[in-house]
C-alpha cells in the first residue's frame, strides 16, 4: 500500500494507492477537521485512511509528499531577498515559521506516524499533478501535462510531455515570480474575496463584466505573454504576494484601478461599485484564457500532441476551458476532479507506486469520481437519538426514499443528499449534494439565496445525462470528460429554452454535469425523467465558508443550521422536524 | 470610528472562538460511543455555530464601516483557527483529553464565557438588536454550563459539587495563566522583533547569493530525479 500526502501550503489531504495501482481512498484534512482550507498536516486523514482500511503503519510500503518542500522555501526566500528591506516583513516570517512549515514534514510523520517518516519520499510538486491528471485519463503514454498554478516547489506553470508513466520530461516552465494564479489571486483579494477560496466568485462575477471597459482593458495589461521567449512576463511592480505575508497587491493597482473593494460588503448587481468590480474580474478572466491559450498553443508546438492533461489550481477556472477545446489542434483535454493542491495527494501516491514497480508492471486504474471512504463508525447507532430528536424518517427502503424524494422534487422542494462514498472535491456531483428541479426558477432561488446564502451573481450548475445535455448545450467532445466533474462550463445553444433556465449565467453558459452511469443522480433521474425533470440544481451540501459534508452528522448538522428540511440518507429520506 | 477600530478585534475574537466552541462539539459528537451524548453535543454545537454568526455578523457590520485597510485586516479565513490556536493543532479537545477533564474544561468555559459576553453586552448597549441577542447567547451559555454539570454529576456520581468547583478553579487559573503567556508572548514578540528582523536580513543577505539554476528541471526526467532529496 502506498500514501500520497500534502499540506502546509494550500489544502492537506492523503491519499491510498494500493499495489495493483487502484485508489483506495482519499481523504481532504478539511472533510474532517471542519475547517475549509485546513493546511496543517493531514494527521486525521492518514489516520482516518488506515484506520477505515484496517491498516497498520507496517503496511504501507511508501509514503510521499507532494512535493520537494526545502526547493519550495527556498525558492520563495531568494526572490524575497532579492528585494530587502521591502521583503523584510516576509523574509522574518518564513525564517520564524520554519519549524511548521513543510521542510519539516518529516518530523511530522514521526510525532503523530512512527515508523513512517523511514519510508518518506517526496515527489516534485507540478509531477504529482501530472500523475493525478495522468490517473484520471484512459491513455498514459504520449500526451501532454499542462500545469498552471500559484507556486509549486520551484515554478507556476510548466510543460511536460509524458512518454509513458516512468518518463516524464519536463520541457517549459514559468519561473516564480511571475505567476498567472497568483495573479489571479491577488485579483481576488482586491475585489475583496479571500485568496484561494473567492477565485470561483472571481469567475462568476467576471460574466456581468464588459472586455472593452477601461478597467478590463487595464487588467488585461498586467500580464503578457513574450512570443520571442516564448514566456509569460508580467508588470510585478504593482503586486506584493511574493515579498509580504498580508499584501498580495500593492497602491500602485489602487492607483491604476481605483481603491479596492471593502471585504464585508455585500457585491449585490446593480450596486454602485458593481459594474467597476465586473469589469476588473473580466479583465483578470480575459488575460486568463488569452495566457492559458498561449501555454496551450506552445505545449503543442513543443510535445505536439493533441491529448492534454491540465492540472494545478488554475484548472479550477471552468470559464476558460471551453475556449482551450476550441483550440484547432485540441483533441482532448483530461482535468482530474480535484486539479488543486489537495489532488496532489493522489499523484504523489502514484509516485510512490510507480516508483516501486518496473514499467512492465505498471496498471493504473482510473480513480473512481467518489473514492473517499465513510469513516468505520455505525452511524445508525450514533444518530439514532439525534435522528429521533430533530427529524423524523419518511422512509426507510433505498429504493422508496428515492422515489419519495423524486416526488419531493417534483413538488419543488431542495434535497440534501448523504449517500455512499464522497467526493473527491471540490465539487460536489450527487453524493454530498444539495438538489432540486433545475427547471424551476423558485426552487432554484430557494437553493441559492436562502439556504445557501451565495452571492446573487453565482450560478448553480446543472446536472443531467449526456442525452439531455445535447438538447439544450453546445458540448465538446474534446471536454467529455470534464463535464462529468463538473470542470467546465458550455454554451447553451443558440435560441435555445436552456438561456431562460435559472442555472444559466447571464453571459448564456452553464457549468454542467453530466452525470455518470450508476451513480446517485443517475438513479434519481431513471424515476425523475418519466416525472418530466431532466435537469436537476446541484450545489455542494454545505453552509456558506464551511467545508461540504463528509459524514452523515455533518448533513443533520447543516440541515439543522438552514432551511433545508430534507437529506436523503444511507438510513433512510429524513425530514427536518421544526 | 476610532470606536470601531476598538470593537473590531473584540468581535473578531469572539467569533474565531465561538466558531472553535462549534467545531470542538461536533468533533465531540463524532468522536462518542453514546447516542445520547451525540445529541447533547449535536445540539450544543448547533447552538455555538448559531452564535459564532451571530458574532460573524456583528463583525461584518463594523467592517462595513472601516477603512479597507483595516477591514481586510479581519477578515475571517478559516485556517486561522488553528493559526491562532482556537483548535490545538494536536488535534480537538475530545482527542486529547480525557472525558472528565473535558466536560470540566466546557463546565468551567461556558461560564466565563458569559462572563465575557457581559463586557460585550455593555459595548454594544442592553437595548440594541446587538444586545439582545448577546443575552440571548449568555442565556444559551449558562444552559449549556448548567447542562455540563448535570452530566458531570451523572456521569461521575461519587464526586461532590465542590470538586467541580475546584475544576472550575484550575480551568479559571489556566485560562488567566494562558491569558498572562499570551501578553508576555506579544511583549517578548515586539522586544524581539528587531532581533528577528536583523537575523533575516543577515539570512536574507547569504540567500541572495544561492544558485537555484541547478533546481531547473528543464529536459529532465522527473521520474529520474532522486526521490529522497527534499531539494
Amino acid at each position: 500500500m502506498f500514501i500520497g500526502v500534502t499540506g502546509y501550503n494550500h489544502e492537506s489531504s492523503a491519499a491510498l494507492v494500493d499495489r495493483n495501482g487502484v485508489l483506495i481512498d482519499f481523504c481532504r484534512e478539511e472533510s474532517l477537521s471542519r475547517i475549509k482550507g485546513d493546511k496543517s498536516f493531514p494527521k486525521r486523514s492518514i489516520k482516518k485512511i488506515l484506520v477505515s482500511n484496517n491498516l497498520g503503519i507496517k503496511n504501507i510500503e511508501r509514503v510521499a509528499f507532494y512535493e520537494r518542500p526545502l526547493s519550495a522555501f527556498l525558492h520563495i526566500v531568494k526572490e524575497a531577498s532579492l528585494h530587502m528591506p521591502r521583503s523584510l516583513k516576509l523574509l522574518t516570517h518564513q525564517f520564524r515559521s520554519f519549524n511548521r512549515s513543510s521542510v519539516c514534514c518529516y518530523l511530522d510523520f514521526a510525532k503523530f506516524f512512527k515508523g513512517l517518516e523511514t519510508k518518506l519520499i517526496y515527489s516534485d510538486h507540478h509531477l504529482s499533478h501530472s500523475l493525478t491528471a495522468l490517473a484520471y485519463s484512459n491513455s498514459k503514454e504520449d500526451i501532454c501535462s499542462v500545469v498552471v498554478d500559484g507556486f509549486g516547489d520551484r515554478s507556476t506553470a510548466s510543460i511536460s510531455q509524458i512518454v509513458n508513466p516512468t518518463e516524464i520530461n519536463e520541457l517549459w516552465d514559468c519561473q516564480y515570480p511571475v505567476s498567472l494564479g497568483l495573479f489571479y489571486s491577488s485579483i481576488t483579494d482586491y475585489l475583496g474575496f479571500a485568496i484561494n477560496e473567492g477565485e470561483y466568485k472571481v469567475m462568476g462575477l467576471a460574466s456581468f463584466g464588459d472586455s472593452k471597459s477601461k478597467s478590463a482593458k487595464l487588467v488585461r495589461g498586467l500580464m503578457d505573454w513574450d512570443s520571442n521567449s516564448n514566456k509569460i512576463i508580467s508588470d510585478m511592480s504593482y503586486f506584493d504576494y511574493h515579498l509580504s505575508t498580508s499584501n498580495s497587491f500593492n497602491k500602485k493597482l489602487e492607483e491604476l484601478l481605483g481603491p479596492a473593494r471593502n471585504p464585508f460588503v455585500r457585491l449585490i448587481p446593480g450596486d454602485s461599485d458593481f459594474q467597476r468590480c465586473a469589469d476588473i474580474a473580466k479583465g483578470a478572466q480575459d488575460l486568463t484564457i488569452y495566457l492559458l491559450e498561449k501555454i496551450f498553443t506552445h505545449a503543442h508546438k513543443l510535445t505536439n500532441s493533441k491529448s492534454f492533461l491540465f492540472s494545478g489550481g488554475v484548472s479550477m477556472n471552468s470559464a476558460s476551458i471551453d475556449s482551450l477545446a476550441q483550440l484547432p489542434f485540441v483533441e482532448k483535454i483530461i482535468i482530474p476532479p480535484s486539479p488543486g493542491d489537495a489532488g496532489c495527494a493522489i499523484g504523489a501516491a502514484f509516485y510512490c507506486y510507480i516508483k516501486s514497480n518496473s514499467y512492465s508492471d505498471l496498471n493504473i486504474a482510473k480513480p473512481s469520481l467518489f473514492p473517499s471512504q465513510k469513516e468505520k463508525r455505525n452511524d445508525k447507532f450514533l444518530t439514532e437519538q439525534i435522528i429521533s430528536n430533530e427529524f423524523s424518517i419518511l422512509e426507510r427502503d433505498e429504493d422508496g426514499a428515492f422515489l419519495k424524494a423524486a416526488e419531493l422534487i417534483e413538488a419543488g422542494e431542495v434535497i440534501g443528499t448523504v449517500l455512499s462514498c464522497s467526493e473527491t472535491g471540490p465539487r460536489s456531483l450527487g453524493n454530498r449534494s444539495l438538489i432540486c428541479d433545475g427547471k424551476n426558477k423558485d426552487a432554484v432561488k430557494n437553493l441559492n439565496t436562502v439556504i445557501k446564502n451565495r452571492s446573487p451573481f453565482r450560478p448553480t450548475a446543472p446536472a443531467m445525462r449526456y442525452g439531455v445535455a445535447e438538447k439544450f448545450y453546445k458540448l465538446r467532445p474534446e471536454l467529455y470528460d470534464c463535464y462529468k466533474s463538473m470542470s467546465a462550463t458550455c454554451k447553451c445553444l443558440k435560441n435555445n429554452v436552456s438561456l431562460e433556465f435559472p442555472t444559466t449565467h447571464v453571459d448564456g453558459t452553464a457549468r454542467i454535469q453530466i452525470v455518470e452511469n450508476n451513480s446517485t443522480l443517475d438513479k434519481l433521474f431513471s424515476i425523475l425523467e418519466p416525472m418530466g425533470i431532466e435537469i436537476l440544481a446541484n450545489s455542494s451540501l454545505n453552509v456558506s465558508g464551511d467545508p461540504t459534508c463528509f459524514d452523515l452528522v455533518d448533513g443533520l448538522m447543516v440541515c439543522s443550521r438552514t432551511k433545508l428540511r430534507y437529506l436523503l440518507t444511507d438510513l433512510g429520506l429524513l425530514r427536518r422536524k421544526t | 470610528m476610532k470606536k470601531i477600530k476598538s470593537e473590531l478585534p473584540i468581535f473578531y475574537e469572539t467569533a474565531h472562538a465561538e466558531l472553535a466552541s462549534a467545531l470542538e462539539m461536533l468533533a465531540a459528537c463524532k468522536g462518542t460511543d453514546s447516542p445520547k451524548l451525540a445529541l447533547g453535543y449535536f445540539l450544543h454545537a448547533r447552538d455555538e455555530y448559531n452564535h459564532a454568526r451571530s458574532f460573524f455578523n456583528m463583525l461584518s457590520e463594523r467592517g462595513k464601516k472601516a477603512s479597507i485597510e483595516k477591514a481586510r485586516d479581519f477578515r475571517f479565513t478559516p485556517p486561522s483557527l488553528i493559526k491562532k490556536g482556537y483548535i490545538s493543532n494536536k488535534g480537538f479537545l475530545i482527542e486529547t483529553m480525557k472525558l472528565k477533564d473535558f466536560i470540566a474544561f466546557v463546565y468551567t468555559n461556558e461560564l466565563l464565557a458569559k462572563s465575557s459576553f457581559e463586557n460585550i453586552l455593555i459595548l454594544v448597549g442592553h437595548s440594541t438588536e446587538e444586545g439582545k441577542r448577546i443575552a440571548t447567547i449568555m442565556n444559551d451559555e449558562l444552559r449549556h454550563h448548567g447542562m455540563a454539570k448535570i452530566h458531570f454529576l451523572n456521569h461521575y456520581p461519587s464526586l461532590q459539587p465542590w470538586q467541580l468547583m475546584i475544576y472550575r478553579m484550575r480551568e479559571t487559573i489556566n485560562n488567566k495563566g494562558r491569558k498572562i503567556y499570551d501578553a508576555n508572548l506579544k511583549f517578548l514578540d515586539r522586544l524581539l522583533t528587531p532581533l528577528y528582523r536583523a537575523m533575516a536580513f543577515l539570512a536574507g543577505t547569504m540567500a541572495k547569493k544561492l544558485n537555484l539554476n541547478e533546481f531547473k528541471r528543464k529536459g529532465k526526467n522527473l521520474m529520474n530525479i532522486s526521490s529522497n532529496s527534499i531539494l
